[in-house]
């Protein structure tokens, strides 16, 4: 073999053999790898990854932006939060607001309007002085007005962009965010009112614990005995307090983000107001059914403060015997009477011998 | 298309309609003169008329039981109005570039949402009372409930166009605005100019008799 096959040789063994290792050698951090486990060779990519997507918890950096989580790259929970909103809450919502629609319907075809058995006496009691019926209408009127809007937000981009194309939909949702966040905060207001003049009367007794035993008088034949509320309307009024308080909370937090609240406290004050705007909804059905459309004399209650007094007798036996007792029982709705009756006026130094002379 | 006809023609028919209308209902008020007092007056007339211009903004000894819903939701209402007229800032901006040519500071955000949260409640309030309540109900005539009615469709639009990245929203609310203020002139919203005069004249009357209205 002469010198330059030998070189050729030796030349052609260091390729292979650089050939090799550079094979060789990437495999190595794998087998180490696979023999030690995940984890022991650091992937410089990974986990810087790691580290951005936050994948050990939530961390934050240093930045020079002075602000509430304004040193946090990304926000971890808020994928958990994206995935509870589109994989929960919009679907089990829906069904559950379609569910309660279609068991009135079916209630309204089995049952329909619950009639005044007795018909009309024409005789009225008084039920609703002026500033209640007020508070309930304000309360009303504020809470379609954020339902509607927030039922727009929530559902709009499956219902509505089919119907109004994109477009109509964008100019909607804006105008639907605007009018949710600016009556918003009215709601605690109406809240507040609603407890202070409908509280009496709301605390649970045995006499509900029977009412709801015998399904509320709703079905033919099993007449339910109740006082001023019945079981159904206290619930309605506790569900009020209760859903009325979570959701007034939960909305300001959202409304209002100036008070330091981060990005965390805001996705559960989202999940909490979504859920229970859900079941507030959802209850308010079975509410606005049966006080309008679902049973006779029921919503004059509301419009005039006056119900018949077969109405009372059926639905509300126990107060309409305290009425009965008390002379109440066929009071004619006079203005004058009535304005009496709720005291809004105060009477005294006018209309009585002393006044004038105190006036003159 | 449509924005620019209730932005060029039709707001500057409704701005001649507010003013001459408002102008001429005024003029007619002031036309009708005051009756010829031929008693010498007990006490001048200025100083009453300014009294009774600030005690009528309250409610009167007996009544303050009875009005203190109004008195509440009313205030409410119209001082968060006036806020949200004069001091909202695309307001600001519509009358400094079609009105008047300059401007002043706007309130901050948070001040508008407080005086339109208040001017939202009040008028609600007011008007359910205005409904609700026997006397109030029969009281009541078809102009009451049209003002009220228009002027909350005029600030619910203007509520909707506050994001004001849709035409069609800003059209919208510039619309009602226009149709609040050709019925302006026609209806009782005239209070919002009349109140002082009445006032002051009944004052000045009962101070020339020395009563204190």
């Amino acid at each position: 073999m002469n010198k330059n096959a030998k070189k050729r040789t030796v030349m052609r063994r260091v390729l292979v053999l650089i050939l090799s290792l550079v094979i060789i050698l990437p495999l190595i951090p794998y087998a180490v790898a696979l023999v030690d486990g995940p984890g022991a060779v650091p992937n410089p990519g990974a986990q810087l990854w790691n580290e951005v997507r936050q994948r050990d918890g939530a961390s934050a950096g240093v930045s020079q932006v002075q602000a509430v989580d304004g040193s946090v790259f990304i926000n971890p929970y808020g994928e958990r939060w994206r995935q509870f909103r589109m994989q929960q809450l919009v679907p089990i919502g829906g069904w559950l607001l379609v569910g309660v629609t279609a068991f009135i319907a079916l209630f309204r075809l089995i049952r329909g309007k619950v009639p005044l058995e007795g018909g009309r006496s024409g005789k009225l009691v008084p039920r609703f002085s002026v500033n209640q019926r007020v508070v309930h209408w304000f309360a009303g009127t504020i809470f379609v007005i954020e339902a509607v809007t927030g039922l727009v937000l929530l559902y709009g981009r499956f219902v509505l962009i089919p119907l109004l194309g994109p477009e109509g939909f964008s100019a909607t949702a804006a105008a639907s965010k605007e009018i949710h966040n600016l009556f918003g905060p009215i709601f605690p207001l109406a809240v507040v009112l609603m407890i202070l003049l409908f509280l009496r009367g709301n605390s649970p007794n045995m006499v509900d614990v029977k009412w709801f035993a015998k399904a509320g008088g709703l079905l033919k034949g099993m007449p339910a005995s109740s006082g001023y509320y019945n079981g159904g309307q206290k619930s309605w009024f506790w569900m009020v307090v209760v859903f009325g308080i979570a959701i007034s909370g939960s909305g300001l937090v959202l409304n209002f983000p100036v008070f330091g609240q981060g990005r965390e406290i805001m996705e559960w004050a989202h999940v909490v107001h979504g859920v229970v705007a859900i079941l507030f909804i959802t209850a308010s059905l079975g509410h606005i059914y049966i006080g309008t459309i679902g049973m006779e004399g029921a919503i004059e209650a509301m419009t005039q403060g006056y119900v018949d007094a077969n109405w009372a007798k059926e639905h509300h036996d126990l107060w309409f015997a305290e009425m009965e007792k008390a002379g109440m029982v066929g009071v004619a709705p006079n203005a004058l009477e009535e304005v009496k009756r709720h005291d809004d006026i105060d009477f005294k130094g006018f209309g009585s011998p002393g006044a004038k002379q105190k006036e003159g | 298309m449509f924005l620019e006809f209730v932005e060029g023609p039709l707001w500057y028919i409704a701005l001649t309609i507010f003013v001459v209308g408002v102008v001429l209902r005024l003029l007619d008020v002031f036309r009708s003169g005051v009756r010829t007092d031929l008693a010498p007056p007990r006490r001048e007339g200025l100083g009453g008329a300014l009294r009774t211009l600030v005690t009528r903004s309250w409610t009167a000894p007996g009544f303050t039981r009875g009005a203190a819903f109004h008195l509440v939701a009313g205030y409410m209402f119209h001082l968060g109005l006036f806020v949200l007229l004069f001091f909202a800032a695309p307001h600001v901006l519509f009358i400094e570039e079609r009105l008047l040519g300059f401007g002043w500071t706007p309130v901050p955000y948070w001040a508008f949402i407080l005086a339109a949260n208040f001017a939202f409640a009040g008028l609600i309030l007011v008007w359910l009372r205005r409904v609700m309540h026997p006397v109030m109900r029969r009281i009541s005539t078809l102009d009451d409930h049209l003002a009220v009615i228009l002027t909350f469709i005029a600030m619910f639009t203007g509520c909707m166009a506050l994001f004001q990245h849709h035409d069609s929203l800003r059209a919208i609310h510039m619309l009602t605005v226009e149709v609040l203020m050709i019925y302006f002139p026609f209806s009782r919203l005239m209070h919002a100019f009349t109140f002082a005069i009445s006032r002051s004249y009944t004052g000045a009357a009962m101070a020339r008799k020395g009563i204190n209205a």
